[in-house]
């Protein structure tokens, strides 16, 4: 499509169809005044700022420049002497209005209202001045609104809306009276992305974690990637004098336009936390004392080799970090595997979800898993399977609700819970099937697609390999859509209009969540997905993206590294002798391919066993975040020698011999890999708080101890040896990783791309879903929109918005049990017990009660066993 | 709630039967703009918009609470308090207020006890002014309910007053 040539203030400027003037002139670096417009948000023109003068086919009329798209030959003046007291005018209003509070107000020297009236050069105004004097609202730890210095544009009331689908405010009463406000008055109760202090263009919304401690002329802005969730936003760290007074974000920067959720935007109080650890800690007559490094690392050595001398490298277990940066984790690794002599070594998302990178491999190798993150905003069908987006990754919700608001994709829910997702339409689909039959859901929703002939079926045939039996598989009666309804007790209807969407041609993003991947059905149903996805893929037109979640920021990267027992970096198998040869011979040391892991047991199994001695743990809190939470503590009680890396003393520091202080995020470079196998390169923000060290040179040091000095000096050296020897990072030593980052996926997928896909056929049936009768309830877990970690828990702001951990539970269900909301009750398992408050709802279907696994406070993992967890509740006397 | 529906005062407090509202909102069923229709109708049945039933509408249309009660608040047509039996409105357009429509509020604002717009604790009265109500040759001009009382000085307040109450005792 060719553009548009017009002329703005006599440049010829040449932009897409469609392009507003307002735009056309700031992109060309021609300044026109305006405070409602934002290139995100729907256009609204109510500030009445942005007047230009138009001359279009022979006529000059005044046009406000956000609302009036450009056409050809169009000439456009922005600076004309009416143009010039027109808009004067306009501010001297707002100005009358305005309190001109500045030196009181956190905004100043960022704020929009200023720069234009600074601009305009107004000084005196000519009308009398009417202002309000309301309150400062402060009804929340995180945001504040001042009523006064609103002038009304609205951008808050549309980011509220139509960016995170919550709309908690808007524009109250009329006239003079106008204020935004939410229902009622009642204190905000919203997702606290902190989207309306983003784009507020005055003082009234603001971010109280900054609240007077800071001007921001003051304040250094460095960008780097979050900590919290797999998505990869880019935050932009505002510092003074080495302390972190707040994160921003920049719509240019990085892959999410400026949007946030409440854990990137105001859970960053736990870098400067004094409860930080920041000097090493030794266990002595069984206290933990602050040590030296030296000290501490000489120890550390030498207990180490006692042990791999007494019991063998096999002796000691690793344990890495879904926190920490890819150079962190792939140090760790080959120190464990070359130093140490161990493969022993895991992560805990590789516990939790044991096929997973298997089956991620297997779908990149077929083409379906090669999209980022980003990607969603272009598709025209969405699919979220157990997949709880606007919890766990709720940046990635956003870009969803772009995608429904301009492209009108259709929306597709399945998942056991009736879980939340606004958006400005409601024309989505929800699946809310019975929990374990996920499925046969999946198997019926291929079928339904087979049998209607949505697809071309002669292509499916000859591009995969065993077309056929999966066709007559399907058709036994197994997979009817009768029998399936019945099961999941999802509406035959809402089963046909889902896979007639899926058939559909255009762009398909498949999400598969959390739910999918941590159930004991896991590998058949993600099998099943993938089955679904290729089907469509090879019969369509389109590209099918299936995105498998992650739960923290290197979730991705920390198998990618290999920090998991049976796959070297760039998950060459440990066994296959060829790929063990690479690696070998770039490390120049023979690598053992003895995994002990083979009954299934995992680091922490083999620890309770008594098999492996000594612990090495980097970044991970396993204690809290193991599934099995008694289990852990078993295995660290029963190892001789526990050694803990972190940021904080956590529950799993506490019972080691030996804690190490890390860096956080901000104090260290590295790299990050989303769950859009995105890696992205982290900015050094501050300097390491008190004495900690960022992880990979912790791990150099404690080698230099051992007897193998590292010449690595910088994360960019590790870099620089991850994309010789890592196949699926080749080429990441050579990109500077400055704008998009890197992404593995693709000089992968082209090698294996002529191998064809097979389906899988084997009849074999998931997991039942067994009941208990003393124990009548399933307890589901999942991710918490507000809390994540070790972090969220040491981000004081985080953790007074949300305090409690709550167990939802079904209305029904609690009207029998007499439990009301706000009740605490007791819940119980065979593991263990523990009292939370009740929150009521219809979201939990009958017999199942949800707990967030993100409240390391309530450890619900102390509850929990291997598959389902049977549960009772009780009201709590 | 079994009793006749005459012009009857709800009451606070009653747990609230929304069937009626739930109704309503099933005959709009997948209609786009249908959000006053619907609170139009809701505040003819129930007489002001409560709570639950803003809850009920935002639910059902997916549209914001926040976002309904901004319509609610915008238009004078809407009522989120309860309204008395008796609505007083009194004109305040150019006209009265030239003739002094300001010792006519304040008048009857002291008599009735009660400040504009707001309804007395008896719920017999809501006292409210109105841009003009297009008569301005009887200004200062009130009416109550369909009554209209022109050439208005505070002295008549009082009668005016009473004469309702008692025509409210009647009804």
């Amino acid at each position: 499509m060719s553009d548009i040539k017009l002329k703005i203030d006599g440049k010829n400027v040449a932009v897409p169809k469609g392009t507003n003037i307002f735009m056309a002139a700031k992109n060309n670096g021609i300044y026109i005044p305006g405070l409602c417009y934002h290139p995100k948000l729907s256009q609204y023109g109510g500030c009445r700022l942005c007047m230009v003068e138009v001359t279009e086919r022979g006529r000059t009329r005044h046009r406000f420049s956000c609302a009036q798209p450009v056409s050809e030959g169009m000439v456009v003046k922005t600076k004309t002497s009416e143009v010039d007291k027109y808009t004067k005018s306009v501010m001297e209003y707002l100005l009358a209005h305005h309190p001109l509070d500045c030196p009181t107000c956190d905004k100043s020297g960022e704020c929009g209202l200023q720069d234009v009236t600074h601009d305009l050069k107004l000084s005196a105004g000519r009308f009398k001045t009417a202002r309000l004097d309301e309150p400062m609202k402060r009804d929340n730890p995180l945001l504040e609104y001042n009523t006064n210095r609103c002038i009304l544009c609205g951008r808050c009331v549309k980011v509220c809306k139509e960016i995170e689908g919550v709309g908690a405010i808007d524009y109250q009463n009329r006239g003079f009276g106008t204020v935004i406000g939410t229902a009622f008055d009642k204190p905000l109760d919203c997702t606290f992305c902190g989207g309306c202090v983003s784009v507020c263009p005055t003082g009234s919304w603001q971010d109280r974690t900054l609240k007077f401690r800071a001007r921001p002329w003051e304040l250094k802005k460095t960008s780097t990637i979050c900590t919290y969730c797999a998505v990869g936003c880019t935050v932009v760290v505002n510092t003074k004098k080495n302390e972190v007074m707040r994160i921003t974000s920049d719509d240019d920067l990085g892959i999410n336009e400026g949007n946030l959720c409440v854990k990137g935007k105001f859970g960053h109080e736990f870098i400067n936390s004094s409860r930080r650890v920041k000097t090493p800690l030794m266990r002595k007559i069984g206290i933990l004392c602050p040590v030296t490094w030296e000290e501490a690392l000489d120890y550390v050595a030498k207990k180490l080799a006692e042990i791999k001398n007494e019991h063998g490298g096999k002796a000691i277990g690793g344990i890495g970090s879904e926190k920490c940066t890819n150079e962190d984790n792939y140090l760790f690794q080959k120190f464990c595997r070359t130093v140490l002599e161990t493969n022993n070594i895991d992560n805990i998302s590789n516990i939790k979800s044991p096929s997973l990178n298997r089956m991620i491999k297997e779908s990149v190798k077929h083409g379906i898993a090669a999209s980022s993150v980003e990607e969603i905003e272009t598709a025209d069908t969405l699919f979220f399977v157990g997949a709880d987006v606007s919890e766990a990754h709720p940046v990635i919700g956003s870009m969803a609700r772009k995608a429904i608001r301009v492209n009108k994709a259709k929306l597709i829910v399945a998942n056991a819970r009736n879980i939340e997702f606004n958006s400005v339409v409601r024309n989505d689909i929800r699946l809310q099937y019975k929990i374990g039959t996920q499925s046969l859901l999946i198997k019926t929703l291929t079928r339904l697609i087979v049998d209607s002939k949505l697809l071309d079926l002669k292509k499916v045939e000859d591009t995969t390999e065993n077309f056929k039996e999966l066709r007559s598989l399907l058709k036994s009666s197994d997979f009817g859509i009768k029998k399936t309804s019945q099961l999941t007790s999802i509406p035959e209807e809402a089963l046909k209009s889902a896979s007639g969407l899926l058939a559909k041609p255009g762009k398909c993003y498949i999400i598969c969540g959390k739910d999918i991947e941590e159930d004991p059905s896991a590998e058949n149903t993600i099998k099943a997905l993938m089955d679904l996805c290729v089907l469509i893929n090879a019969g369509g037109s389109d590209k099918v993206s299936l995105v498998f979640s992650r739960a923290n920021n290197n979730s991705q990267g920390v198998n990618d590294m290999g920090v998991v027992p049976d796959f070297l970096p760039g998950y060459l198998g440990v066994n296959d002798h060829t790929s063990r040869k690479k690696i070998e011979d770039s490390w120049r040391v023979t690598l053992s391919d003895d995994v002990s892991m083979e009954d299934s047991d995992n680091v922490f199994d083999l620890a309770s066993k008594g098999k492996i001695k000594a612990l090495y743990v980097m970044g991970e809190n396993p204690i809290v975040s193991y599934p099995n939470g008694k289990k852990a503590k078993e295995a660290f009680k029963k190892a001789d020698f526990v050694v803990v890396q972190d940021n904080f003393l956590t529950e799993t520091a506490q019972l080691a011999d030996v804690v190490f202080p890390a860096s956080t995020y901000v104090e260290k470079e590295g790299t990050f890999t989303n769950m859009g196998m995105t890696v992205q390169r982290l900015n050094k923000v501050i300097e390491p708080v008190g004495e900690s060290r960022p992880d990979w040179q912790i791990v150099c040091e404690l080698a230099k101890k051992m007897g193998h000095p590292y010449y690595y000096i910088s994360p960019k050296l590790i870099r620089d040896e991850i994309g010789k020897c890592v196949p699926i990072y080749e080429g990441i030593e050579n990109n500077n990783l400055e704008k998009d980052g890197f992404r593995w996926v693709s000089s992968v997928y082209d090698k294996f791309e002529s191998l064809k896909y097979s389906f899988a056929i084997s009849g074999r049936k998931s997991p039942a879903l067994k009941r208990n009768k003393d124990y009548p309830f399933i307890l589901l877990t999942g991710s918490s929109l507000r809390h994540q970690g070790t972090y969220s828990r040491n981000s004081s702001s985080l953790v007074s918005l949300a305090s409690e951990c709550l167990i939802e539970i079904n209305k029904n269900n609690a009207q029998k049990a007499k439990i009301a909301d706000g009740d605490m009750v007791k819940i119980e398992s065979a593991q263990g017990k523990m009292k939370l408050k009740a929150k009521i709802t219809t979201r939990i279907p009958e017999g199942a009660v949800f707990v967030s696994e993100d409240y390391e406070w309530a450890p619900i993992n102390n509850l929990r066993v291997n598959g389902y967890t049977n549960v009772k509740i009780s009201k709590a006397r | 709630m079994s009793k006749s529906k005459k012009k009857s005062v709800p009451k606070q407090n009653e747990t609230l039967d929304l069937s009626m509202a739930e109704k309503i909102l099933d005959s709009y069923e997948g209609m786009d703009g249908s959000l006053i229709p619907v609170l139009q109708k809701i505040q003819y049945e129930y007489g002001y918009l409560q709570e639950p039933l803003i809850n009920l509408v935002a639910e059902r249309l997916n549209i914001s609470a926040s976002e309904i009660i901004g319509v609610a608040t915008f238009y004078a047509q809407f009522h989120l308090q309860p309204r008395g039996v008796h609505i007083v409105k009194i004109c305040c357009g150019t006209a009265c207020h030239v003739k002094g429509a300001t010792k006519i509020v304040d008048e009857f604002s002291k008599k009735l006890d009660v400040k504009v717009g707001s309804t007395t604790e008896d719920k017999l009265f809501t006292l409210e002014e109105v841009a003009c109500l297009g008569a301005c040759s009887l200004a200062p001009i009130v009416t109550i309910d369909e009554d209209v009382h022109g050439n208005l000085v505070p002295d008549n307040v009082d009668n005016i007053i009473q004469g309702t109450r008692q025509q409210g005792r009647a009804k």
